[in-house]
């Protein structure tokens, strides 16, 4: 946010003199304005990977420091640690972490769920909007494929797609029979219900499910439940993964886990490993503010690559246009896409519209970057942004705010504004990592052994992702997942485990030129002051 | 400039001096200690991990908050609650408790007996940082209103501040859910989602693939 803006009462002024605004006249194709303006295009902020399976391809410098570092350990470390055991390794405790861990255990496998912060602390909670599933009658599973693979400009594998939409109807109905509930409306008058659907953006037909605009929560809450009473399943809260074990024939068989409670390592052999990390907001990219949960910072990722999984797409993230930029506090915290929807402009600092508000997230993302650039957005101590005009909603459709828009209501509340008299200032906020782990239709990455549900897979929406098709991956693939883990699974065998695969990785430093003593992943933003190194070292200095 | 004035507040034993207009939590990271723990969504205030007990100046009781949604103020102390393990005492299979839910006797009397002992302290009421009325949650779960209890519930946030409050140990964080988790599951399957379930299991809803397919690279 270097760029300078309109000031805020001047912009306000702007604003109130002309509300509300005329369409906006675009002089740039969209095309043009993403390929100029959107963050992925910013060759400044972009790196080619030196080093691993995917050496040439391109991504945000940021993640390349991460996937280019070294480890926190060494063998030395792994020296009388205490061993433990799982049939099926889960690492993330989100949604699709959870499907996971339930689906295999019911499947008879003994499974280990291990997370860095609390069960059903993630992104999933934070989802507001809904859930994709064709289940109307003016609808298909044809229809939501064409979608996304459209939304995603046909970068998708078409049949990790085809699983996601085809899985979609039955994961409802698991949902269902797990205690998650859904809106729904009866409009015949006869009893029977159907659900209440919204039009997503980017698509054909009402196809969004949700419940209230807190979905992600409502998931979540039963899915937690569900884990928690579930006989099979071992939950480690507060237990951090730092590398993955591997056997000499390079298969995962494990990881390394830190108890950060106790401060001590520990090493799980299990049969496969499945990887339910979520994505990397929280390395900030780019010097972007974020809406992600506090721990989404590519560890997983960090760890598939180091033990030379395929990835794919990490170049490519969704900034979500309407995040918030003032105050500081909650900086990046997210502004539903319904409100648009509903009828709200964006106006910049002129007071004046410069985009069609419906347009897809990366271009409208685009438009409100160029406003920036340009110096007309909108500056408040120090935070530039365009406005978000509410009032002019509320003034055209009385209580909206009130009865659709009631999680914005209570974050302008927080943020000290009334969002019926006075606009909200946002500015695109990052919100997604569309590419990840190359996955088949099992979730079963490049590296036996190594499975991937949700954020961190790759592949399934391409360089862009539909609204709604995030919370549905967690189930379809956490699902698939859990299921393939335990048919492919391996007693892991014999003294040959461990993290023997870093002596290559690095060399392969070394010969690249990479420093060693940059290390991933890093568990917590950096203004968590983690200290990591600390941490799992404590034991090592005590031992001395 | 107003953003430039600084407040005191002590925050788990510790002095801070932060800019007024900031939240708890980022009053914690802008002082430069560590932060790993009871921690989540940063101010959607939709997770329930970052609990915390405040005073503020002057006043002789104490609250709960969400550190996250809670601003600074001139003189306050806090103190984080710490998460609770993930133990579970009242245990039931959702799905076997859905199969037997009207032959068999009031779930809840087996599963959680001790919500017909509440003592009406009201401590579950403050302690809820989303001020739902658990008591009343808790009363009408006993008493076999179970809708009405689960339509209660809609604002929990997990934060199980509810759970550390009640003397009873009746667990109320959870018996809400259990009251809402039933609900969601006896429902009658949507017309339109069954439809859809028939049509894809009879073979009725196939896939066309785009004549020249995308990259298969796993």
């Amino acid at each position: 946010m270097t760029a300078m803006g309109v000031d805020h009462a001047t912009a306000l002024r702007s604003w109130s003199a002309r509300a509300p605004a005329p369409p906006a006249t675009g002089d740039l194709p969209p095309a043009e304005l993403v390929r100029h303006f959107h963050p992925d295009h910013q060759a400044d902020h972009q790196s080619e990977l030196r080093v691993g399976a995917c050496a040439g391809m391109r991504c945000p410098s940021g993640l390349a420091d991460l996937l280019q570092a070294n480890a926190h350990i060494d063998d030395v470390d792994l020296a009388g640690i205490r061993n433990l055991h799982a049939d099926v390794l889960v690492l993330g405790g989100g949604a699709a972490g959870v499907v996971a861990a339930l689906t295999a255990a019911r499947d008879g496998a003994a499974v280990m769920l291990a997370t860095k912060l609390r069960l059903g602390d993630g992104n999933t909670v934070m989802a507001e909007g809904g859930i994709q599933a064709a289940v109307g009658a003016d609808d298909s599973l044809q229809q939501h494929f064409d979608d996304t693979l459209a939304g995603g400009h046909a970068t998708a594998d078409p049949e990790l797609v085809a699983a996601l939409v085809s899985d979609g109807p039955a994961a409802i109905r698991w949902l269902m029979a797990e205690g998650m509930a859904f809106d729904q409306q009866n409009d015949q008058g006869d009893g029977a219900s159907t659900l209440r659907r919204l039009r997503p953006g980017g698509t054909t037909v009402a196809r969004l499910l949700s419940y209230r605009d807190f979905t992600g929560l409502e998931m979540m809450r039963a899915l937690r439940e569900a884990v928690l009473l579930q006989p099979g399943v071992e939950v480690r809260e507060r237990y951090a993964a730092l590398e993955l074990l591997t056997d000499p024939h390079g298969r995962c068989v494990g990881a390394v886990l830190l108890d950060l409670e106790r401060e001590r390592l520990v090493q799980v052999r299990a049969g496969a490993v499945i990887l339910a990390t979520g994505g990397a907001g929280r390395t900030h990219l780019g010097g972007n503010a974020t809406s992600n949960h506090y721990g989404a910072t590519a560890d997983g990722l960090v760890l598939a690559y180091r033990v030379g999984a395929c990835l794919r797409e990490i170049d490519s993230f969704q900034y979500h246009p309407t995040g918030l930029a003032w105050p500081r506090h909650l900086r990046g915290l997210l502004i539903t896409e319904a409100v648009r929807a509903l009828g709200a402009r964006l106006v910049n600092g002129d007071g004046a519209r410069f985009i069609d508000e419906l347009a897809p997230r990366d271009v409208v993302a685009a438009a409100i970057l160029r406003e920036i650039d340009a110096g007309r957005g909108v500056e408040r101590d120090g935070l530039t942004g365009v406005l978000l005009d509410t009032p002019t909603l509320e003034r055209e459709r009385p209580g909206v705010l009130q009865n659709h828009l009631i999680t914005l209501v209570r974050l302008a509340r927080k943020a000290g504004i009334d969002p019926a008299s006075e606009p909200l200032l946002i500015a695109p906020t990052l919100h997604y990592q569309n590419g990840g782990v190359a996955v088949d239709t099992n979730g079963q990455s490049s590296i036996p052994g190594l499975l991937c549900a949700g954020e961190i897979a790759g592949g399934i929406h391409g360089r862009n992702r539909l609204m709604g098709n995030a919370l549905l991956e967690t189930v379809v693939y956490g699902r698939r997942a859990g299921k393939a883990a335990v048919t492919t699974m391996r007693n892991p065998s014999g003294r040959a485990v461990g993290i023997t695969h870093l002596g290559d990785w690095q060399r392969g430093l070394i010969h690249a030129g990479l420093p060693l003593d940059r290390r991933a992943p890093v568990l917590f933003p950096a203004y968590g002051h983690a200290d990591i190194e600390r941490r799992i070292h404590a034991r090592r200095k005590s031992a001395l | 400039m107003s953003a430039d004035r600084k407040v005191r507040l002590t925050f788990d034993g510790q002095d801070i001096t932060v800019t007024v207009g900031t939240s708890l939590i980022q009053a914690w990271i802008e002082s430069g200690r560590p932060l790993v723990d009871n921690v989540g969504c940063m101010g959607q205030g939709v997770c329930g991990a970052c609990r915390v007990l405040v005073r503020r100046s002057g006043s002789g009781t104490v609250e709960t908050a969400l550190a996250c949604e809670t601003p600074v103020e001139d003189g306050m102390q806090i103190a984080s609650v710490d998460y609770f393990p993930a133990h579970r005492p009242h245990r039931y299979d959702l799905h076997a408790e859905v199969e037997v839910e009207s032959a068999a006797a009031k779930p809840i009397d087996r599963i959680f007996p001790e919500a017909a002992h509440c003592r009406h302290c009201g401590g579950c009421d403050r302690a809820c940082p989303r001020d739902i009325e658990v008591e009343r949650m808790v009363n009408l779960a006993a008493t076999g209103e179970a809708r009405e209890a689960a339509a209660l519930f809609d604002h929990c946030v997990m934060c199980n501040l509810c759970v550390a409050a009640c003397p009873e140990d009746i667990d109320p964080a959870h018996l809400g859910q259990f009251v809402r988790r039933m609900a969601a599951a006896t429902t009658t399957l949507p017309v339109d989602l069954d439809q859809r379930l028939q049509e894809i299991q009879t073979g009725h809803q196939p896939i066309r693939r785009p004549p020249s397919p995308g990259r298969h690279e796993s």
